[in-house]
């Protein structure tokens, strides 16, 4: 049941209906079962491979995030899942069911375009009304629940005007109503917020999640911007060259990034070279930056492997009674951004890397001043070259 | 000096751009005034079509009381309503297939329905003539139907398949997706997007079919004779007014029509003239 009063109806003969009856809250998306699987999917066009060796689940009311840059695969990905291409090699299955075959018009998924594609010939109203149309769902129903959908995105004002009429997010939340309104098991968004400023697409990325949480359909999400995957997702697949290269939480692809790639990728990533000196199962010993580091678990490499060093900017400690772990740098330069600092030091070994901290209103240290930067075993990450 | 010397601005301006004008003026009204003049004459009361003797109606009471006239008008009236709709159908029907889907003879197809542009049209229609004969088709409206099919078709395929090839397939990808079958894609979203070609097609197939001279000439057959046809043969027993007369109110039906096509469109080539 959708606890909002304006939800949609509850009275539905679709058969995905009964389940939107569940509370969403009961639904861990860690224990759900799968809802839609592709098992060893590859998708070529003519001489190009687009998809290779795909294995990927999703899980039954989370919010699941494709990340890559483009031509990484992700929109293939959602194609094939929304039935707009076939797999070359491979099953697709939604709900358990095997649709490699099955026509886009026959799977229980909906799709919000990039370019939204409502139709310039019909009202607002009337757009929304057409997936319940084509079911053949009779007039008074379709229109209440057409209404219903787009109260839901606060559109109920603009049912009767025409899609050229509106603005480009007002086109975003009927588009959203259209792909909702039939209470599909899957939506898919390809990219939905592209086209959209700044401060709408902020605002649309907090809707878009809460609206997820509230009706509890597993949400497919496809997009080239990191900042969006991590404030929406509860899992992220970062894609590249037709593979997914890391799958996990936002957390973890953040904290845990398992290549060099994925680092640089999410987040801003300092990387510096560095040597192996030791390693066991306590940590590994590390000589970077003019300096000796204690790095947390073991790297399977011998002594005098050179490698690469990353952290994150904001874990770089400036307290030294914090740890012993430290370096030394001189200060090169400060960037104001608002929120935070960013300072750029300069190595002993001629690296240069980069701390932030917050605008706290503390003193700022001098330009040029040589200071101790200490870093935590578990905040530094090894990466072979 | 370099041959090619750019213009001097003034003379651009003045000449180039002011001219251009006068010269579109002078030719429309070069080309608009025996129209007219015919229009002017179908008032006269007189019996002649070049010395004005004084107002009257007459004539045109004359037209719309002759019989022939008006079985002629009725003739092109349904030559024209039923090629018009044949043809649209057909050339709508085969632009969405050419611009839609990949089928063998695609291009032999779209190549053939524009044939009919570049053929002399009197050879097309002894061509149709001696192939009725030979089938045994008795001429008369079926025979003359076909005829001015013939002739409308590429016109009518050629600005419905502009329409289509226009047309936004990420929308039919939007239908299917949510969860129309091809039929109802093509009816509910294709077909009204393309709605607007269908009846532009359809008034100019008729338009085309309602002027015909040539085609109707070889296919008419006995009381199937057709407005143009009529007022030709008038013309052999001498001019008078009443052609005339007959000739304004086919410019009024065309104007008419045109206005009422146009109202549409209007706002659109007026913004466009605006840069």
């Amino acid at each position: 049941m959708i606890p909002d009063a304006r939800g949609l109806p509850r009275a539905s003969p679709h058969p995905v209906s009964k389940r939107m009856h569940m509370s969403p809250s009961t639904t861990d998306p860690r224990s759900a079962k799968a809802v839609v699987e592709l098992k060893g999917v590859v998708k070529r066009f003519a001489s190009f491979t687009a998809l290779r060796q795909m294995d990927l689940t999703i899980r039954e009311g989370e919010f699941f995030t494709m990340l890559g840059a483009s031509g990484c695969g992700k929109t293939t990905t959602l194609r094939l899942i929304a039935g707009f291409e076939l797999p070359t090699e491979g099953q697709i299955l939604i709900a358990g069911q095997d649709v490699s075959d099955v026509p886009a018009h026959l799977r229980p998924v909906h799709t919000v375009f990039q370019n939204y594609a409502l139709f310039p010939h019909l009202s607002v109203l009337d757009n929304v009304a057409f997936p319940l149309k084509v079911h053949r769902v009779a007039k008074p129903e379709r229109m209440e629940r057409a209404r219903a959908a787009l109260d839901l995105v606060q559109m109920g004002n603009f049912a009767d005007r025409r899609p050229s009429q509106l603005s480009g997010g007002q086109q975003q939340r009927v588009a959203l109503a259209r792909a909702l309104v039939n209470e599909p098991r899957v939506l898919l968004l390809d990219e939905p917020l592209g086209a959209l400023d700044l401060k709408l697409r902020k605002e649309m990325q907090a809707e878009l999640k809460a609206m997820q949480r509230r009706l509890g359909i597993t949400f497919i999400f496809v997009t080239h911007d990191q900042e969006e995957a991590l404030t929406m997702s509860d899992r992220i697949a970062l894609m590249k060259g037709g593979e997914i290269i890391q799958l996990d939480t936002p957390s973890g692809l953040y904290d845990r990034p398992a290549s060099a790639y994925v680092a640089d990728f999410i987040g801003e990533t300092n990387m510096v070279p560095a040597r192996i000196l030791s390693s066991d199962a306590q940590g590994t010993m590390v000589e970077a930056m003019g300096g000796q580091l204690r790095v947390a678990g073991s790297f399977d490499q011998p002594a005098g492997t050179e490698v690469k060093l990353a952290f994150r900017p904001e874990r770089v400690g400036e307290a030294v009674s914090e740890t012993d772990n430290s370096v030394e740098g001189r200060l090169a330069d400060i960037e104001f951004i608002g929120t935070d600092l960013r300072m750029t030091h300069h190595m002993a070994d001629g690296s240069r890397i980069v701390l932030r901290r917050q605008n706290s209103g503390l003193a700022v240290p001098d330009l040029g001043e040589i200071r101790k930067l200490s870093f935590r075993p578990k905040d530094l990450r090894i990466f072979g070259l | 000096m370099t041959p090619h010397r750019a213009m001097p601005n003034w003379f651009v301006r003045r000449f180039v751009y002011g001219i251009s004008g006068w010269v579109t003026l002078l030719s429309y009204l070069f080309m608009l005034l025996p129209i007219v003049v015919l229009l002017a004459f179908a008032f006269n009361a007189g019996k002649s079509t070049v010395v004005w003797t004084g107002f009257s109606l007459k004539w045109f009471e004359k037209v719309v009381t002759n019989r022939n006239i008006i079985q002629a008008l009725q003739v092109s009236l349904i030559v024209a309503v039923a090629s018009a709709a044949l043809s649209t159908m057909i050339g709508a029907a085969a632009a969405v297939a050419i611009t839609r889907r990949a089928f063998p003879g695609r291009d032999i197809l779209s190549a053939a329905l524009a044939a009919p542009l570049v053929l002399p049209e009197i050879v097309l229609s002894v061509a149709l003539l001696v192939f009725m004969s030979f089938a045994g088709v008795t001429l008369g409206y079926t025979t003359m139907i076909i005829g001015h099919i013939l002739i409308s078709i590429p016109f009518a395929t050629l600005i419905v398949r502009a329409a289509a090839s226009s047309l936004d397939v990420r929308l039919e990808n939007a239908a299917a997706d949510l969860g129309a079958n091809e039929w109802q894609t093509f009816y509910m979203v294709t077909l009204p997007q393309l709605m607007p070609s269908i009846l532009t097609a359809f008034i100019l197939s008729a338009t085309l079919s309602f002027d015909n001279l040539v085609m109707s000439t070889f296919t008419s057959g006995v009381g199937t004779t057709t407005l143009p046809l009529r007022i030709y043969s008038m013309l052999k027993l001498g001019i008078t007014p009443e052609i005339n007369a007959l000739g304004a109110l086919m410019v009024l039906a065309n104007v008419t029509i045109l206005l009422l096509v146009m109202s549409r469109y209007l706002p659109l080539i007026l913004k466009t003239n605006r840069r």
